[in-house]
């Protein structure tokens, strides 16, 4: 059973009175331990796509199947749990809360998970120390750089242990280098085994995947294995 | 629980200026709360202190035939009878209140004077706390041309104070003042003179007319019912005018009666204020959640359900509501201390002393904490069913 399957899935949204297609008729299978890339110009639906894959969002046709579960017709609050258990998000803007500290941002999702205190805190911890954030626990974020933020965020997205992360252009915002060492975070997680899913327009970054989806205009052109 | 407050504490001090605006409206409505109820928990207690004052056992019977000019209608000796035969009552004072002429080291003044048979002065007048002598004694037993006098008597009624062992004449007779009373702080009770009841008839010539009695009664929980049944005995010599009856009861409850006012007024101003909170906190709380969608969409996209939205606004605006509250408490507080020097000031010592109690505070803290949640559900509300890929785009 695959980790990922999209089955004619469709997107669109309403505008006004006019019904704008954003995803078509996409069929995708993902695998455990895989790295994709997803790439496509802007406004092809890369984001809406992962939204879907996410459990942040439900497809308006077809099913999207995690772990073989249907979860395309799910109540809010059980979307919520499994973007909790089975998903970590990286945002292009990071997305750290800016009064929070870094170890209170990598701590909030486990918050909502019910994690004890004692659990979370040395939880938060290992993981900033991970990324190399070992000497910024208590800095907030408008005290970092971006690198450093982005870096949070990744920190963020692991604290529940999820098996998929997914990242939608992370280094979008980021200078080469710091772009870089995300990159190389991402590979070494990838090598843990974790499921790891990146939108970027980078050709560099695209290529440390083993996969890489084509999308254009809501459709996938290319699924090719490198 | 605890994480929330962390939370909503960073959220808070996040914007001062705006959390203290919203502050305003619970912070008038609960300072005027906390003054509201510690002025009425003074005037209870003024209340009381008159009740006590008054002795809780007691029915007046007064009657209404003024200046002697009753034609027979006048209470009597007959009625003082007619009354101690009726079941509950312990036993009568008869009283003969009037205002005599007087001369004091050939001084003459008018001198308001209440008659009270000598034997039973003291134990009518004891337990009221309105007597207490400075000096001397209460009238007593066989003590026919004998005064007790009040305060002002003895101080400054006259030209020359009046001191015990003086002599004052009333009508021409001769009379020895044995007693003074302290200050009582009421100018009808300072200016008067109690002497035997029997005497002050005679010498005024007036028969077996009484003008009033106290009547105490076997059990105070029974003054009500005793009372009645002396208006119905009283009836049936007398035009229900001529006489009126009256428990310590019925006389303090005309005191709290108009208190009362007052309390519905600021009553009113305490409640229009705590609406007028609420509505700033529900307001604040919506631009809140506004200026915040992106952030929810953050949580929700990091495993927020709902639920944890909703809680995280309610807790934020229930705390803004204590916060709130507690700055109301401290300014009743010093409104009700400002109050006191006041009363003080122009009332006398001792006649309203307003208390913010313990039980207060601490309602009007859980008070402005349910008024702050309230205030956060309908923002709440909307902030938990923000739609997660919208917010994440504003
Ligand atoms: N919530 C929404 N409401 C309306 N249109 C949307 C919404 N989300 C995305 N779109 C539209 O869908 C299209 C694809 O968006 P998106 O998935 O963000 O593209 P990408 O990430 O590839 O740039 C765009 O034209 C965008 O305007
Ligand atoms: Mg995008």
């Amino acid at each position: 059973m695959s980790l990922l399957k999209l089955e004619d899935v469709c997107k669109a949204y309403q505008m006004g009175k006019v019904v704008v297609p954003v995803l078509k008729n996409i069929n995708l299978e993902i695998e455990r331990g895989e790295y994709v890339s997803i790439m496509g110009p802007s406004g092809s639906g890369k984001s809406t796509l992962m939204n879907l894959v996410g459990a942040l969002d439900r497809p308006t046709e077809g099913r999207v199947l995690l772990k073989g579960k249907d979860i395309s017709r799910l109540p809010d609050d059980r979307l919520a749990t499994i973007r909790q258990r089975m998903v970590g998000f990286v945002f292009q803007q990071f997305n750290l809360i800016p009064r929070l500290t870094a170890m209170e941002n990598v701590e909030l999702p486990m918050w909502f998970a019910g994690v004890p205190k004692k659990e979370r805190i040395k939880r938060a911890r290992d993981l900033l120390v991970q990324v190399g954030l070992g000497d910024r626990l208590t800095h907030k974020p408008t005290e970092l750089s971006g690198g450093q933020m982005q870096r949070v965020a990744i920190a963020r997205a692991l604290a529940n242990r999820p098996e998929i992360i997914l990242a939608d252009e992370p280094t979008g915002n980021l200078d080469s280098k710091s772009g870089e060492e995300i990159a190389k975070i991402l590979s070494g997680l990838n090598d843990e085994g974790k499921t790891i899913i990146i939108v970027t327009h980078s050709p560099e970054l695209a290529r440390m995947a083993k996969r890489i989806i084509s999308l254009r205009d809501g459709e996938i052109v290319d699924d090719r294995v490198s | 629980m605890i994480e929330y407050l962390e939370l909503t504490i960073k959220n808070l001090t996040f914007r001062k200026m705006r959390t203290f605006l919203t502050l305003l409206g619970i912070i008038i409505g609960i300072t005027a709360i906390v003054a509201l109820v510690s002025i009425g928990e003074g005037m209870t207690k003024a209340v009381n202190d008159q009740f006590d004052k008054i002795g809780a056992d007691k029915i007046f019977v007064a009657s209404m035939m003024s200046g002697g000019g009753g034609t027979g209608q006048s209470l009597t000796d007959a009625d003082v009878r007619l009354v101690e035969r009726i079941p509950g009552v312990k036993f009568v004072t008869p009283i003969y209140t009037l205002v005599a002429g007087s001369e004091f080291k050939g001084e003459e003044k008018a001198l308001p004077i209440t008659g009270v048979p000598a034997k039973a002065a003291e134990q009518t007048f004891s337990d009221a706390r309105a007597f207490r002598l400075m000096e001397g004694r209460w009238i007593s037993q066989g003590d026919r041309k004998k005064a007790t006098i009040g305060f002002k008597v003895h101080d400054d009624f006259y030209r020359v104070k009046v001191n015990v062992g003086d002599k004052i004449l009333i009508q021409g007779n001769e009379v020895e003042v044995v007693g003074i009373f302290a200050d009582t702080g009421d100018n009808d009770m300072n200016q008067r003179a109690f002497m035997d009841f029997d005497y002050l008839r005679e010498i005024m010539g007036k028969g077996d007319e009484i003008t009033e009695m106290v009547v105490r009664v076997d059990d105070i929980s029974q003054a009500e019912a005793v009372s009645i049944r002396i208006k119905e005995a009283l009836e049936k010599n007398h035009d229900t005018q001529s006489f009126v009856v009256l428990t310590s009861q019925e006389l303090v409850k005309q005191i709290t009666d108009s208190f009362k006012v007052i309390q519905v007024v600021f009553g009113g101003i305490a409640a229009v204020s705590l609406i007028v909170g609420g509505v700033g906190i529900a307001n604040t709380m919506i631009m809140n959640v506004l200026e915040r969608t992106k952030e929810i969409g953050i949580m929700k996209a990091t495993g927020a359900k709902s639920i944890h939205v909703l809680r995280m606004i309610v807790v934020e605006s229930g705390i803004i509501g204590i916060i709130g509250g507690g700055i109301g408490v401290l300014m009743g507080y010093v409104i009700s201390l400002g109050i006191n020097r006041a009363a003080e000031q122009y009332l006398g010592p001792n006649v309203l002393t307003t208390a913010v109690t313990m039980e207060l505070a601490l309602f009007a803290l859980t008070f402005s904490f349910v008024v702050g949640i309230i205030s956060g559900v309908y923002p709440a509300y909307r902030a938990a069913k923000l739609d997660p890929v919208v917010a994440l785009r504003s």
